[in-house]
C-alpha cells in the first residue's frame, strides 16, 4: 500500500507521512510537479494526496494530465482555498476528494482510507469498520471473530456503507444499488433492509453503528470510545 | 422620485425650451398686432389726408369776393350721414372760417394757431354732443381761394369698424398660435429625447456595473462630446475601484493560504502527539483557532467580494448535502440531525455554496446550543424558506436583533465560537436579497428560518404545489419548519400538530 504526497510545505508533508504511517500505510513526499509526474510514472502508487498549489506547476494539471492517460490512482486534493471554483475545478478535472486547510489527520486518514476502499482500491478487497470485517471476495461478514451471515441485500448496503465509512451515503445510492437485487421496488424497501441490518449488527456487539440521517440517508461510524 | 424627476436634463431642457418657445411667440404676435394697428392707423391718416385735400378742392371764391366750401352733393350726403363722428374746419386767412361742420368746431379752431406746411395731429377730447374723442389732421392747402388751414377729424369710435375687424382676424387666427406652440414644443422635447439617447443607455450601462462586473467600462463612441469627459472619468474611477477589488481579492487569498498552512501544521502536529489531558485542551484550543480563522476569511471574503447569486440551485439539494457533510459531526456529538423537504423541487436563484455555508452555520450552532441527544432538522418549505431548529435553551426576544452583529455572544452561554456565525449568515441572506429570523422553536428551542426570494419558477413549482398537496403535507412543512408566519397562514397547523409530527417521523424516515 504505497500513497504519493504531493506538498510542497515540508512539515505538512511530513505531518501527513507521520500519520498515513500510523494508520499503517507506507508513502513517498514529492515536493514539485515534475517529480510527481516522474514517481507516477515510475511507481504504482495507490493513492495520491495533492496540493494545488505547487512552485513549479498547477495541480489541477497534473489531475488532468493524469485522468487523460487514464491512470485511476485515486486523487485526494489538500486545498487552503476553499472557494466554490476551487472545489468544482478540483472534482472536475478528475480529482476524487478534497479536503480544506487546516485539517484534522484523522479526517484524512479516514477520506484516504475511503478512497482505498472504493471497488478496485487497494483496500477493496477487505473492508474494515470497528470489528466489522467485510471480505469483498468471498462475500463473508464478521464481527469480530464471530461470521455473521446477512441476505444478499444486506450484505450489498453494509458493504456500500462501509466503504464510505463515516459518511453519509444518500438512501437514493442505496435503493439504486439494490436495483439489480430487488424484485420488488418498493420505496420503503431500504428502510426495511436497514433496519434489520441494524439489528443484526447490535445484537453481534459490532462496534459501528448505521446511524440514520432522516431526509438524506444513512452512515456507518465506529463507535467511538 | 419627483425632485428626480425635476432635476432630469431633459425636463430642464424642455422647460427651458417652453419659455423661450412662449416669449418668441408673444413677441412675433405682439409685433404683428401692433403692425396692424400701425397699417390701420396710417390708412386712417391717409383718409383724413384725402379729405383734406377734397375739401381744399372744393373752396373756391364766392362771386361777392368771400371764399366759400361747395361740396358736391355726394360728399355733403356722406358727411351728413357720417352724424357727428366727420367733424371739419376750414379756416382761411384772418381767422375767417369758411366753413365748419359742426359750426361749434369751427368756434374752436378759430382760436387755434395756424397749421403749418406739414401735417399736424391733434387730439380733441370730450367734444361735441356726443363728448366724444376725435382724432385729426391740419394742413394747410393752396385752393382757389388762397392758403387755407383744413382740419378733418374723425371719432375715436369711428375706427370701430376697423378695430372691430383687427380683432376679429386676430381672433381667428389666435388659434393658430397655440397649435404653433404645441408643435414646436413637440419637436423640441423629440430632439432633446434623441439627442438624450445615448446618454441614456450610458446609465444603463453603468447601473449594471456592480462587483461582480468590474471589468465592463462604458462606451465612449456615440456619445455627445459633452459627455465623453464625463464617460472616461466614470471609466477611469472603474479602473481604480477594479485595481481595489483585485488588492482584497488578492489579500483574502493569500491571508487565507498564509494562515492556514501553519494552522495545518499545527493540528497535524498536535494530532500525531500522545500525551496527557493537556494536549486535548491544547487540540481544542488549535480547533478554535481553526474555526475563528475559517470565520474570519469568510467574513473577509464576503466584504470584499459580492457573491454571484444567479446561479440557478434547488434548496433541497443544497441542504440535504449540507445535513450529509454534517451528520457525522453531529453524531459525533450525540445529536440527530434531520432534512425534510419541500414537496417539490425548491429553485431559486442564488450561490449554492453560500447558502450551504450558512446551513452549517446554523447547523454547527445547533449542535453547540442543543442539549445531549437534542434534534435538530432543517426543513426546506413551498414558500422558499430554510429552517434550521434545535432544542436548545433558546435566544430571549430582546437578544435576537444582535444575535446577528459581528462577535456577539449570547450571555451565560458557553461557546466556542467567535460570534461570526450569525454576522456571516445575514450577510449571506442579505447578498441573496432574502432575511433570517429568530423565533421559538414549539416545544422549547429556537428555529432560524432563511428567507428567500422566490424566482417565477420557484413560485410556478410553488403553486402547483398547493394545489396537488395534501393536508398532512402541508401540516407537516409548517410543524418541521415552524416559522410563525407559515402557522398562521395554514389554520390546519395548529389542530393537527400532534398528529402531524407523529406522521412526519414515518414519512421522514428514508
Amino acid at each position: 500500500m504505497r500513497i504519493l504526497i504531493v506538498e510542497d510545505e515540508v512539515r505538512i508533508a511530513e505531518l501527513v507521512e507521520g500519520a498515513l504511517a500510523r494508520a499503517g500505510l507506507v508513502s513517498d513526499t514529492v515536493a514539485l510537479f515534475a517529480d510527481a509526474k516522474a514517481a507516477l510514472a515510475v511507481t504504482p502508487y495507490d493513492a495520491a494526496i495533492l496540493d494545488l498549489g505547487l512552485p513549479d506547476g498547477d495541480g489541477l494539471r497534473l489531475i488532468r494530465d493524469l485522468r487523460l492517460a487514464r491512470s485511476q490512482i485515486p486523487i485526494l486534493v489538500l486545498t487552503a482555498r476553499d472557494t466554490v471554483d476551487e472545489r468544482v475545478c478540483g472534482l472536475d478535472s478528475g480529482a476524487d476528494d478534497y479536503l480544506v486547510k487546516p485539517f484534522a489527520t484523522t479526517e484524512l486518514i479516514a477520506r484516504t482510507k475511503a478512497l482505498l476502499r472504493r471497488p478496485g482500491g487497494a483496500l477493496g478487497m477487505t473492508l474494515k469498520a470497528g470489528n466489522i470485517v467485510f471480505d469483498t471476495v468471498g462475500r463473508d461478514v464478521k464481527v469480530g471473530e464471530a461470521p455473521l451471515l446477512l441476505p444478499r441485500r444486506e450484505s450489498a448496503i453494509l458493504e456500500h456503507l462501509m466503504r464510505r465509512l463515516g459518511r453519509v451515503v444518500p438512501k437514493a445510492v442505496l435503493e439504486e444499488k439494490l436495483y439489480g437485487l430487488d424484485d420488488d421496488h418498493e420505496s420503503n424497501v431500504v428502510p426495511v433492509h436497514v433496519h434489520h441490518l441494524r439489528r443484526k449488527l447490535m445484537e453481534a456487539d459490532a462496534t459501528a453503528e448505521i446511524h440514520t440521517v432522516r431526509g438524506v440517508g444513512y452512515l456507518l461510524m465506529e463507535a467511538t470510545a | 422620485v419627483i425632485r428626480d424627476h425635476l432635476g432630469s436634463l431633459q425636463l430642464r431642457l424642455a422647460l427651458r425650451l417652453t419659455a423661450l418657445c412662449a416669449v418668441a411667440i408673444a413677441i412675433a404676435a405682439a409685433v404683428l398686432i401692433y403692425q396692424a394697428y400701425e397699417t390701420a392707423g396710417s390708412l386712417n391718416d391717409r383718409e383724413l389726408g384725402l379729405r383734406a385735400a377734397d375739401l381744399a378742392r372744393n373752396v373756391s371764391m364766392s362771386p361777392a369776393g368771400t371764399p366759400r366750401l361747395q361740396m358736391p352733393p355726394k360728399l355733403a350726403a356722406s358727411y351728413e350721414s357720417a352724424a357727428g363722428a366727420d367733424i371739419f374746419a376750414i379756416r382761411g386767412s384772418e381767422n375767417r372760417i369758411i366753413a365748419a361742420s359742426p359750426p361749434a368746431f369751427g368756434e374752436l379752431v378759430r382760436t387755434w394757431p395756424s397749421a403749418g406746411e406739414e401735417a399736424a395731429y391733434f387730439h380733441l377730447k370730450e367734444f361735441g354732443t356726443g363728448s366724444q374723442d376725435f382724432y385729426g389732421l391740419a394742413v394747410v392747402r393752396e385752393s382757389a381761394a388762397g392758403l387755407i388751414s383744413v382740419y378733418v377729424a374723425r371719432a375715436a369710435e369711428a375706427d370701430a369698424l376697423v378695430h372691430s375687424l383687427l380683432r376679429e382676424f386676430i381672433l381667428d387666427v389666435a388659434w393658430v398660435v397655440p397649435v404653433l406652440f404645441a408643435i414646436m414644443l413637440a419637436i423640441g422635447v423629440l430632439a432633446i429625447r434623441s439627442g438624450l439617447r445615448p446618454v441614456r443607455r450610458l446609465s444603463q450601462m453603468a447601473a449594471a456595473i456592480g462587483p461582480n462586473s468590474t471589468s465592463v467600462r462604458l462606451p465612449d463612441r456615440n456619445v455627445p462630446t459633452e459627455i465623453v469627459p464625463l464617460v472616461r472619468a466614470v471609466n477611469h474611477a472603474l479602473d481604480r475601484l477594479e485595481q481595489g477589488f483585485q488588492v482584497q481579492r488578492q489579500f483574502t487569498a493569500n491571508a487565507a493560504h498564509e494562515l492556514r498552512t501553519p494552522l495545518t501544521i499545527v493540528t497535524a502536529a498536535l494530532d500525531a502527539m500522545e500525551g496527557n489531558g493537556e494536549l486535548a485542551k491544547l487540540k481544542v484550543d488549535v480547533a478554535r483557532m481553526s474555526r475563528l480563522v475559517d470565520q474570519l476569511l469568510r467574513v473577509a471574503r464576503l466584504d470584499a467580494i459580492a457573491l454571484d447569486v444567479s446561479e440557478a440551485i434547488d434548496l433541497n439539494e443544497v441542504c440535504s448535502n449540507v445535513v450529509a457533510a454534517m451528520a457525522p459531526l453531529a453524531l459525533t456529538h450525540r445529536r440527530t440531525i434531520a432534512l425534510s423537504r419541500s414537496e417539490r423541487s425548491m429553485r431559486i436563484r442564488g450561490n449554492a455554496t453560500a447558502i450551504a455555508d450558512a446551513v452549517r452555520n446554523l447547523i454547527e450552532n445547533a449542535i453547540a446550543y442543543s442539549p445531549q441527544g437534542g434534534k435538530i432538522t432543517v426543513s426546506i418549505s413551498d414558500d422558499a424558506t430554510v429552517a434550521v431548529a434545535d432544542r436548545g435553551s433558546g435566544i430571549r426576544p430582546e437578544d435576537r436583533r444582535a444575535a446577528f452583529e459581528r462577535f456577539w455572544r449570547g450571555k451565560n452561554v458557553r461557546t466556542q465560537g467567535a460570534g461570526l456565525g450569525l454576522a456571516i449568515v445575514q450577510e449571506i441572506m442579505s447578498a441573496h436579497g432574502g432575511r433570517v429570523t429568530i423565533d421559538d422553536n414549539p416545544g422549547g428551542g429556537t428555529v432560524f428560518t432563511l428567507s428567500f426570494k422566490m424566482t417565477d419558477q420557484t413560485a410556478v413549482a410553488s403553486h402547483v404545489e398547493t394545489r396537488a398537496c395534501s393536508d398532512t403535507a402541508k401540516s407537516r412543512i409548517s410543524v418541521v419548519a415552524g416559522p410563525e408566519e407559515q402557522q398562521q397562514n395554514l389554520p390546519l397547523a395548529g389542530e393537527h400538530r400532534g398528529q402531524a409530527a407523529g406522521h412526519a417521523v414515518q414519512t421522514l424516515k428514508p
